[in-house]
């Protein structure tokens, strides 16, 4: 066939018969696939093309005629995206290519649970599935209406398990013991000879059924000499042995013991079965043959992470920085408010302040080392649990939210306030503020950098701030601000007598200091006069660019009266509610709250009353307005109408805040182990961790440090900042390790309390997909990433697939529907393949 | 113009074509990283016409050093046992600290017993040749270095209205910027920023340590920190040779497949593509392997450069002779990171590494020509001669001339010691500058000693209310900003222009505080002599 004998001409189109065509922004927003060549080859015509958002099907039509009719024509679409049509005989041809997307509502639902959660887990898609958008939403935004309370621990459930184990009889001697403190019960334990135990051998061990008085069948060392036989929870018989630890054991001084006769052959294999009753009380329960021969060590607790274990130590200031993150981590992963917690870590990350200078302070002030650790811990954890409270608040406001934030004693600590002096000096000037919350409180927490504000009105609001201090009050005086310190338990001359503090009663809280207080009048985003100084009465006015209702109001505060000593504290308070629902305010916050849950491009600085507007800044206009008019009536400043606003745009809806967004490595670990977790059933899970071993990963990739971070501008949002070379080794080593089995890591990797189980969840939720690579594939990728669009995913599944019909070394065939389920090499296959797909450029986004 | 919108390569283009970049943009982070090279001013980053790129090396002493007993004034006899009973260091006896012209001139021989003075022992001062003063003797090993003229040593070193705490002093000094809370991030971050690679180079900023210090932070591109070379390589699932190698067979595929346009795919795709690149290139590096001096040391035999363990520590191997430990026992980890650092400039495509050592904060028992000071001054005083060492015999990407090491730390210390002899917080501190391009001594013409010396722009006052006394009548007062320092290495050894030093260095853009050229700065109206002459 000669082409140049016959014209073609490529149209495009998209064709969306799922749903409507993505609403695009600005002209350069793709709004149909992109044709980069087309030529006609001996098989037929060739059509490359760039990948479309969220397409779940290319569609390739032909006809006659440019005018139509067009009709689908077969072929075949390459993983590389390029389709191959058939071969047409006769003349030219016009050919269309359309792509079908996913609806918005697919798409919204894929950022509800990316967004509005730490990342889609099987349970709570399902869950999105089965309410609907918007009633899934509204249940996200009205978190009060979800049951849940994670301060409290669920009871504990003791369960009996069975180990066996098989080894030569290196020695005559059998040690039960545990590796700290702790109780367990023991029962049925039969030792015999041979590779296992049917049942019929006869059991080498005396009083392995623990029916009959230890006496001088087993012995307890004094570490165990609590131990007894008991009734309390039995296996078989009447009784069983309860283990009762006061501390480590290893060897047979500090072991339940009892040398076995005849004696053990080494040359000869024995099989020892038991039974262990886990309980609340349990380190590791170790029973082993001296020598080693047999060893068994299992973790006897019972007990699942949660997050309500850790919540009351922590407000009892008995608890350290690892635990507080645990306890910030594993609400994250188990919370069904995600919402809440996504905007908890936002509160926290833009109020940020710092462990250690609070930890510091407490230790300067002569605190012993622990104490001043779990006193600043405690803190981060009254201040976090506040805000989870007012959270809950369906008519909450950001005044609420920065209220918390400015009393908070962490915050009073972070920006040096505690120490601010603005009192008359003996020879008549007066101390100079320390400005450090004052600049942050406008660039920061409030206004935005450069955004309504200069330097005069930071040293006119610096010394409204005079006098905010923190102190150690009494039980049931933490929330007087005007209560003395607590001299019962603080010794005042702690530093000077070098007295160690040790006393933890009572509250580190907000104190004001009256006669720290700068009394001047106070003339704050005033006009200046050429020396800089504030001119009274000469208020500024918000700019023209927003518009109304806004431009020209004018938002000076002027202090110029609050009464005497502790009356002055009102000056404070005035700021906060003056600066909370200023349309720079509403701006700068609804702006960040667009980065998190949209894109990363919103931006300070619109001009509203531009006529050529982007759905961007139409967006946060019509956000500041729900701030500024909430639609249900109220106070201004209410977070759920601008919650509203923001997730029920047509952006939310889109494939423009669709994977958009790289994760944090906060978002990413808690993701990687949501994505695989759901019940087993037994009240375990497919996945799981304790908080505590999450932790290293987020050091490692990037120096995420909860709740420590040193500089006052938060963990940044975007992408830049979280991903080089160097982060994406430690994320990439962390999905690998947390695939492997945990007995599999290497040392030092990844402790073995963060553990996945890809299989369980297969055999849970997708038991055809066992020994089926294609539906094992077609699992996880709907599982993780969803919103590409199948036809997009047509390249990594064909690699999925391959990965798990080739054996370890990636190349030689090994099917994967012929390896058995429940051998190793079927277990790790799988978790291979989710690893792999972890590590995956598209499971850093979301 | 619209908000921004998702700007692809492709789209990014035409809007600049359109727009024209001036107005498209507002700094160079803002736009896509595939075009901030092109866009970017000066030359950092940029190889030169030999094809090699100017590198920097720097090492953080945190706790703030004693720089009057590290480059000791002999010349001010304010520095006297009166001020300084239990840490004053007497002048070497084989030495005439007072001799000008030329720089203390060593024994012959390569190295052969070059630092020893008689008797073998360094118990005094070693005059550096300009008359009026000294390294601490411990220092030893930057002789050579000193006298090949690599070496400045820039005394007097501060900033205005001096901070004393250690936690605001050093962020200063990290974040370029002295007591100005709207600079948060680093300024070698700025520094990587501004060389338009910043999110573009598998490596540009890399520190060597337990985490990312401060000086490396910021929130528009990732700096690397690795804590431990050997985690820079990916697990497999199993986590045998087979399963590695099949875990990066697949990554390799499936990096190289083509998705939608989203915001930060080619961020993505283009950082896998570096990681896959540098596990390459660190696979093919032995962070472990020694690397011998060429030369002998101490008329001993050849040291290793990096010592790591008490075998590769001086000459103790030989005989297990502790007295032959070029460096204190307890500074391994400290060289395990400093060769780490030097590697990754030297093999890979980073423009700054570096590190710290902690421990400087020596308010009782400082010691003097032995004890807690000299024994972290040993550190310094072999890490320059072993860098120097190290790029000169090894060099692959980068060559001793390629490379400037600078130390950096918080503030001096008192002039006077406390009653628990130590020293306390104070103001002016001396910065060790080295490197093959480094505008050192020059026998007979010029000494690589500024700030401490006969001829210097701003001459030191000596006696009781001299320099020594200069600030608040206790501490030293400066002489130099350490700004203009580390700006003259950002303007004259890594490239920047004029504009990306004000960003860079923010102090450049305003006048009164006369970095540059000098003057006096009107913040605490001290005179400064603005740059050194260093490169």
């Amino acid at each position: 066939m000669n082409s140049s004998r016959f014209m073609r001409c490529v149209l495009t189109a998209t064709i969306a018969s799922l749903g409507a065509i993505a609403p695009a922004s600005g002209a350069d927003a793709p709004q149909t696939p992109n044709i980069v060549g087309f030529r006609v080859a001996p098989l037929g015509p060739v059509l490359d093309f760039d990948p479309f958002p969220s397409t779940s099907e290319y569609q390739f039509l032909r006809a006659d005629d440019p005018a139509g009719p067009f009709a689908p024509v077969t072929g075949t679409v390459s993983t590389d995206f390029s389709w191959q049509g058939p071969v047409v005989q006769g003349d030219q041809g016009f050919y269309r290519l359309g792509a079908k997307t996913l609806s918005p509502d697919q798409l919204a639902a894929a950022n509800l649970l990316s967004r509005v959660g730490y990342g889609p887990s099987p349970d709570e898609t399902d869950l999105v599935g089965q309410l609907g958008i918007g009633p899934y939403l509204d249940r996200q935004i009205n978190a009060e209406g979800i049951d849940e309370d994670l301060d409290v621990a669920p009871p504990f459930v003791g369960s009996w398990q069975k180990v066996t184990a098989t080894g030569p009889g290196s020695a005559s001697l059998i040690y039960i013991y545990l590796d700290g403190q702790g109780d367990v019960y023991v029962d049925d334990m039969r030792l015999v000879a041979g590779a296992t135990d049917n049942g019929s051998q006869p059991n080498l061990l005396k009083n392995g059924g623990f029916e009959s008085a230890l006496g001088t069948d087993w012995i307890a060392s004094p570490n165990l000499a609590g131990s007894a036989l008991t009734t309390a929870e039995v296996k078989a018989g009447a009784a069983s042995l309860h283990v009762v630890s006061s501390e480590a054991g290893s060897t047979k001084d500090s072991s339940i013991y009892q040398t076995i006769t005849p004696a053990l052959s080494s040359a000869k294999t024995y099989t020892l079965t038991y039974w262990y009753h886990t309980t609340d009380n349990s380190t590791h329960l170790t029973v082993r043959l001296s020598g080693s021969g047999i060893v068994t060590t299992e973790s006897a607790s019972g007990m699942l992470p949660h997050p309500g274990r850790l919540a009351p130590k922590l407000a009892a200031a008995q608890s350290y920085l690892a635990d507080l993150r645990a306890w910030h981590l594993l609400r994250a992963l188990q919370s069904k408010r995600q919402l809440n917690e996504v905007l908890r870590q936002f509160l926290e990350n833009h109020f940020v302040t710092q462990y250690s200078k609070s930890n510091d302070y407490l230790d300067n002030i002569g605190y012993t080392s622990n104490l001043s650790q779990q006193i600043a811990t405690q803190m981060e954890f009254l201040e976090n649990r506040r805000w989870a409270t007012a959270l809950l608040d369906p008519a909450v406001t950001f005044h609420d939210l920065l209220q918390i934030s400015a009393t908070s004693p962490a915050m009073i600590l972070y920006l040096d306030t505690v120490n601010s002096h603005g009192e008359k000096k003996g020879d008549g000037t007066y101390n100079v503020a320390n400005e450090n919350y004052a600049r942050e409180l406008s660039e920061l927490f409030c206004f935005g950098v450069d955004n309504g504000y200069d330097q005069g009105d930071i040293v006119q609001l610096s010394r409204a701030w005079t006098g905010w201090s923190t102190d150690l009050l009494a039980p049931g005086k933490e929330n007087n601000p005007f209560a003395t310190r607590s001299t019962v338990y603080l010794d005042p001359n702690a530093v000077t007598n070098k007295t160690a503090l040790t006393n933890r009663v009572g509250t580190w809280s907000l104190r004001y200091i009256a006669s720290h207080h700068d009394p001047r009048p106070k003339y704050i985003f005033h006009q200046k006069d050429a020396a800089g100084l504030p001119i009274a009465g000469s208020p500024k006015v918000v700019p023209a660019r927003f518009g109304q209702p806004w431009a020209g109001r004018p938002y000076g505060l002027a202090i110029t009266s609050s009464g005497n000593g502790t009356n002055t504290i009102s000056e404070g308070n005035r700021v906060l509610a003056h600066m909370a629902d200023q349309p720079f305010t509403e701006e700068f916050i609804v702006v960040k709250l667009c980065r998190l849950f949209i894109h990363d491009d919103f931006q300070t600085g619109y001009d509203f009353t531009d006529a050529d507007t982007s759905p961007e800044e139409d967006l946060v206009k019509a956000a500041m307005l729900a701030w500024e008019n909430p639609p249900g009536g109220g106070p201004k400043g209410q977070l759920r109408p601008v919650l509203r606003v923001i997730l029920g745009s047509d952006l939310f809806r889109s494939t423009l805040s669709t994977q958009q967004k790289v994760k944090t490595p906060l978002e990413f670990a808690v993701s990687a182990i949501r994505a695989l977790r759901t019940p087993k059933g037994d009240g375990t899970f497919t996945s799981d961790t304790d908080g505590y071993s999450l932790q290293p990963v987020m050091s490692r990739a990037g120096l995420m440090l909860l709740f420590n971070r040193a500089e006052p501008n938060g963990y940044p949002e975007t992408g830049p900042s979280w991903i080089s070379a160097g982060t994406l080794a430690e994320r990439l080593r962390f999905a690998q390790a947390a695939l492997m089995a945990p007995g599999d890591r290497p040392g030092g990797e990844l402790d073995a309390t963060t553990f996945t189980d890809p299989v369980a969840l297969l055999r849970v939720r997708q038991p055809s997909a066992i020994s089926n690579a294609g539906a094992a594939a077609d699992y996880f990728l709907g599982l993780l990433f969803h919103t590409e669009g199948e036809a997009n995913l047509a390249g990594l599944r064909a690699l999925a697939v391959r990965y798990l019909d080739t054996a370890d070394d990636g190349v030689t065939a090994s099917l994967y529907s012929s390896l058995s389920p429940g051998t190793k090499a079927h277990d790790t296959r799988v978790r291979g393949l989710v690893s792999f797909l972890l590590c995956s450029q598209r499971f850093q986004e979301q | 113009m619209n908000s921004p919108q998702i700007l692809t390569r492709r789209s990014f283009l035409n809007h600049a074509s359109i727009l024209g970049l001036g107005t498209a943009v507002a700094s160079l982070t803002d736009i896509p990283f595939i075009m901030q090279r092109a866009l970017a001013d000066g030359t950092i980053g940029r190889p030169g016409a030999n094809g090699r790129v100017k590198k920097l090396l720097f090492v953080f002493l945190r706790g703030a050093n004693d720089g009057l007993n590290a480059v000791i004034p002999y010349g001010d006899a304010a520095y006297s046992t009166a001020n300084r009973p239990s840490l004053y260091i007497p002048p070497d006896a084989g030495l005439d600290w007072k001799a000008t012209g030329d720089a203390y001139t060593a024994p012959s021989g390569a190295n052969t017993g070059t630092f020893k003075t008689a008797g073998g022992q360094n118990l005094g001062g070693l005059a550096l040749g300009n008359g009026f003063a000294a390294l601490h003797p411990s220092l030893k090993f930057l002789a050579p270095v000193y006298n090949a003229g690599e070496l400045a040593l820039v005394h007097r070193v501060g900033y205005p209205s001096q901070s004393r705490s250690h936690f605001d002093s050093q962020n200063y000094w990290e974040t370029g910027a002295p007591r100005d809370g709207s600079v948060k991030d680093g300024f070698l971050y700025r520094a990587m920023v501004e060389s338009g690679l910043a999110n573009s180079n598998a490596l540009t900023g890399v520190s060597l340590q337990s985490s990312l210090p401060l000086v490396l932070r910021g929130s528009k591109a990732a700096m690397t920190n690795l804590s431990d070379t050997s985690r820079y390589n990916l697990l497999g699932v199993p986590n045998t040779a087979a399963g590695n190698g099949k875990a990066d067979l697949f990554l390799r595929q499936s990096n190289a497949l083509r998705f939608a346009d989203r915001k930060n795919r080619d961020l993505l795709e283009l950082q896998y593509n570096n990681l896959s690149k540098t596990l390459e290139i660190f696979a093919g590096l032995d962070f472990n392997e020694p690397i011998a001096d060429a030369e002998n040391t101490d008329g001993d035999r050849p040291y290793t450069l990096f010592p790591t363990s008490n075998a590769t520590n001086g000459g103790y191997a030989a005989n297990n002779d502790p007295s032959k430990y070029v460096v204190p026992t307890g500074s391994y980890d400290f060289f395990t990171q400093l060769k780490a650092a030097a590697i990754v400039l030297n093999k890979t495509d980073a423009i700054v590494a570096g590190t710290q050592i902690d421990g400087f904060d020596t308010h009782s028992d400082q010691g003097g020509a032995t004890g807690t000071q000299s024994n972290l001054l040993r550190r310094i005083g072999w890490s320059v001669y072993a860098l120097q060492k190290y790029f000169k015999q090894n060099a692959d990407k980068c060559r001793w001339e390629d490379v400037v090491v600078v130390t950096l730390s918080e503030f001096g210390r008192t002039t006077v010691e406390n009653d628990t002899n130590g020293t306390d917080h104070a103001e002016a501190n001396v910065m060790f500058v080295a490197g093959g391009g480094i505008k050192g001594h020059v026998k007979g013409q010029r000494s690589g000693v500024f700030g401490c010396g006969t001829a210097d722009p701003i001459a030191w006052q000596t006696g009781q209310t001299g320099s020594m006394f200069g600030t608040e009548g206790r501490y030293l007062r400066r002489t130099y900003d350490y700004r203009s320092v580390l700006g003259k290495l950002m303007r004259g050894h890594l490239g920047a222009d004029d504009a990306q030093l004000a960003r860079i260095i923010p102090g450049y853009a305003k006048a009164n505080q006369m970095l540059k050229s000098g003057g006096i700065q009107s913040d605490d109206g001290v005179r400064i002599a603005g740059e050194p002459d260093l490169v």
